[in-house]
């Protein structure tokens, strides 16, 4: 079932590289076309998921991706659609092609527990999520920000020049961006640690390292932020820290979620 | 109908020979009236003049290429008053597809001074507006013309022919834009009161500059150039590290002959701007900035030699889209002959048309002579019915051979065709214009008639 959205994601990739190479208008069309079906269809996916156990699919760690990427789809759509700004289409799609993949060809479906339900379980895994997903879309814009920012400062103005938007709006999105991610990895990890004291469930405690990695990113991204507002830190190093911070964000997302976690099955 | 340019250009005259012809300063519109009461090249000519700084050219549908050709340089040289002889080895012409193609690159930027810039297209359409409007475009001519803004817009979006700043000012501008985003509400300084300043700071502005600042050793010159950009202030020169601080770009251009912004001060002036970005425009020579100052973090420099470099590079861009452009320019031509081509039988169409038409109106008034027995209503019945059925008859019968004419892609095919066409129905000469067969047909036709029509009115009596 995941391998509908999965093709559509593809095309979307192919049809936003090709609109990267030749970017003529007729391709860009096609490419957010071929990604708003993607989503649409991914979200039918996950609404009849929803349907069938009578809750969002977010406790095991595969549905817990395919979630992400959705999300990660439709702030992107999102963020192209308010700034008419598609060159960054092909370096998400990358990201959610590679994710997506996960969900796509992995089809044990886990068991759930029984613990893990009601609303405050809820409102901290889709806070997480949610607070990935910015991550994610800082993370590209920061990379982008940095290919621009080489352009320009080496002199060689070429692909990137051409085709990204400018250095000040990158940097402020990319701003925006962790700000709401940060917002929502707190409420996120409130969520978690109120939820896991009224369950009293085992083994919630810093040696999962789920939780401590966790930690890890709220300070890298809570650095970036004191960093960017009171130091006077902008431009190339904060991209740098979205980018550590995402690389830690996906560490814990994928390898801890399916090898090492003892508590965070899921 | 065949299609001819008449022009001169950047590419075969200077502008001494350019300004004399410019079409503008004399006006299209009359030209394009004188042009169509001389009737150069014969009659039901069309006409089009497509005037710009850097070209005049005529384009012309017309029979007669060779006279219409001579007709025209007579009349440019009649009409701006320049004796011909001074501009005819300018003067280049060509004809039928190669003029097509001529217009299309012309559309495309192609054929350009700076290649690939905008504004040629707008005024190929002022061109063809023009004589649109003084009824010297015909069926060609407007074909041609859409045909031609067609290839333009396709170039446009299809290449990068028209990308990349190919003049420093507009790369410095380029540049801000890319690092700032929208100039709106910046603030820029400039060092020095000198004219090369002036003329950049003049040239921000324009782009939506909100503060320019002039700096300069003597406050008076300063006060003078900030007058002239006008909405400017003057600072004095020990204030310089003041209004540094808070500009986001600053334009060097002084005389100094030792570099007047160190590193080490521009990493003091960086310092209370909290990782704000400063764009540096460095165009005096010898240089007002130190080289190094470039790798202070969030600072851009780049002096007059990185800009004309980045020009170059466009310019080497749009040099290498050309291939792709003139693709497009082909592709396009391809088109335009295949519609010319199918044009090529319509003579031919119409002659056999008419000729079907004729023996049928020959036939039905023949008939009128046997239904004069009838009552007159009854007549005049019979009469409409036979015309109405014969009437369809040819049309059905004609159908297919129109079609099949029309449609024959390769102009050998069409032209045997057409013969062989001409010689079975016994056309004789393709008629060259429309308007003839009407004319021979009724030379051969109407005696007939007349001879006939009287004699059955008379015996009816």
């Amino acid at each position: 079932m995941n391998l509908v959205p999965f093709a559509l994601y593809a095309a979307a990739f192919v049809a936003y590289a090709w609109h990267f190479a030749r970017r003529t208008p007729a391709l860009g069309r096609t490419a957010t076309t071929a990604l708003a079906a993607a989503a649409l269809s991914h979200t039918f996916i996950i609404g009849m998921r929803t349907m069938e156990v009578g809750q969002v699919p977010v406790f095991d760690a595969t549905s817990a991706i395919s979630m992400f990427v959705w999300l990660l789809a439709v702030a992107y759509l999102y963020t192209e659609v308010t700034t008419d700004e598609r060159a960054m289409g092909v370096f998400i799609l990358t990201l959610i092609l590679a994710l997506q993949a996960i969900p796509a060809f992995k089809t044990d479906v886990e068991v759930r527990s029984s613990v893990l339900r009601g609303p405050l379980f809820g409102v901290h895994v889709s806070s997480l999520l949610f607070a990935y997903a910015s991550f994610a879309l800082a993370f590209v814009i920061g990379i982008t920000y940095v290919l621009l920012f080489k352009e320009i400062k080496t002199k060689h103005l070429g692909v990137f020049f051409a085709r990204l938007p400018s250095l000040q709006v990158l940097d402020q999105m990319n701003q925006r961006a962790i700000v709401v991610g940060w917002v929502f990895l707190t409420i996120g990890l409130v969520a978690g640690v109120v939820f896991a004291e009224q369950t009293q469930a085992p083994a919630m405690s810093l040696q999962d390292p789920k939780i401590f990695v966790a930690l890890i990113c709220w300070v890298v991204y809570s650095f970036e932020l004191f960093a960017a507002r009171r130091i006077g830190w902008a431009g190339r190093r904060t991209a740098y820290l979205s980018a550590l911070g995402f690389a830690i964000v996906l560490l814990n997302f994928v390898p801890i979620s399916y090898f090492l976690t003892s508590s965070h099955k899921f | 109908m065949r299609l001819l340019l008449v022009g001169i250009s950047h590419r075969t005259a200077p502008i001494e020979v350019r300004e004399r012809v410019d079409f503008q300063a004399r006006g299209v519109e009359l030209a394009l009236r004188t042009l169509a009461s001389r009737k150069p090249g014969g009659t039901g000519g069309e006409i089009a003049v497509l005037s710009t700084c850097n070209r005049a050219e005529l384009y012309m549908a017309c029979d007669d290429v060779a006279t219409a050709k001579s007709e025209l340089v007579s009349f440019v040289s009649a009409f701006h008053d320049v004796d011909a002889t001074a501009i005819e080895p300018h003067v280049y012409d060509v004809t039928d597809l190669e003029a097509a193609r001529h217009l299309f690159r012309v559309a495309a930027g192609l054929d350009s001074l700076v290649v690939g810039e905008p504004q040629i297209l707008g005024q190929v359409k002022e061109a063809h507006n023009a004589a649109r409007q003084a009824e010297t475009a015909g069926p060609l001519l407007n074909r041609l013309f859409h045909s031609c803004f067609a290839v333009g817009k396709r170039v446009r979006t299809e290449t990068n022919l028209g990308s990349g700043a190919v003049s420093v000012s507009y790369a410095a501008v380029g540049l801000a834009r890319k690092i700032f985003g929208d100039l709106e509400g910046r603030s820029i300084v400039v060092l020095g009161a000198g004219e090369m300043g002036k003329l950049t700071a003049q040239h921000m502005k324009s782009q939506g500059v909100r503060q320019v600042t002039i700096v300069s050793r003597t406050i008076a010159h300063a006060a003078r150039t900030a007058e002239a950009i006008g909405g400017a202030t003057a600072a004095r020169w020990e204030d310089m590290d003041a209004a540094l601080a808070t500009s986001d770009i600053v334009i060097t251009a002084t005389g100094a002959a030792m570099p007047i912004l160190t590193k080490a001060r521009i990493e003091s002036v960086m310092r209370p701007r909290r990782g704000r970005p400063l764009f540096i425009i460095d165009i005096a020579v010898p240089r007002d900035v130190e080289a190094a100052a470039g790798e202070i973090e969030q600072v851009f420099l780049y002096n007059i030699d990185d800009l004309q470099a980045s020009v170059r590079e466009n310019l080497a861009r749009r040099a290498s889209e050309v291939v792709r452009a003139d693709a497009i320019v082909d592709e396009e031509l391809e088109k335009f002959a295949t519609w010319l081509r199918s044009r090529g039988v319509i003579p031919t169409v119409v002659a056999l048309r008419q000729s079907f038409e004729s023996i049928r109106r020959a036939e039905v008034d023949r008939l009128d002579f046997k239904l004069s027995g009838l009552p007159p209503e009854a007549r005049d019945e019979a009469r409409a019915r036979v015309d109405e059925i014969t009437h369809l008859l040819v049309e059905k019968l004609l159908l297919t051979p129109t079609e099949q004419l029309k449609g024959l892609a390769d102009p050998e095919t069409a032209t045997m065709y057409a013969e062989a066409v001409t010689r079975l129905f016994g056309l004789s000469e393709p008629p060259a214009s429309d308007k003839e067969p009407e004319t021979r047909a009724d030379n051969r036709v109407e005696p007939f008639t007349r001879n006939r029509r009287p004699g059955p009115s008379g015996r009816q009596r």
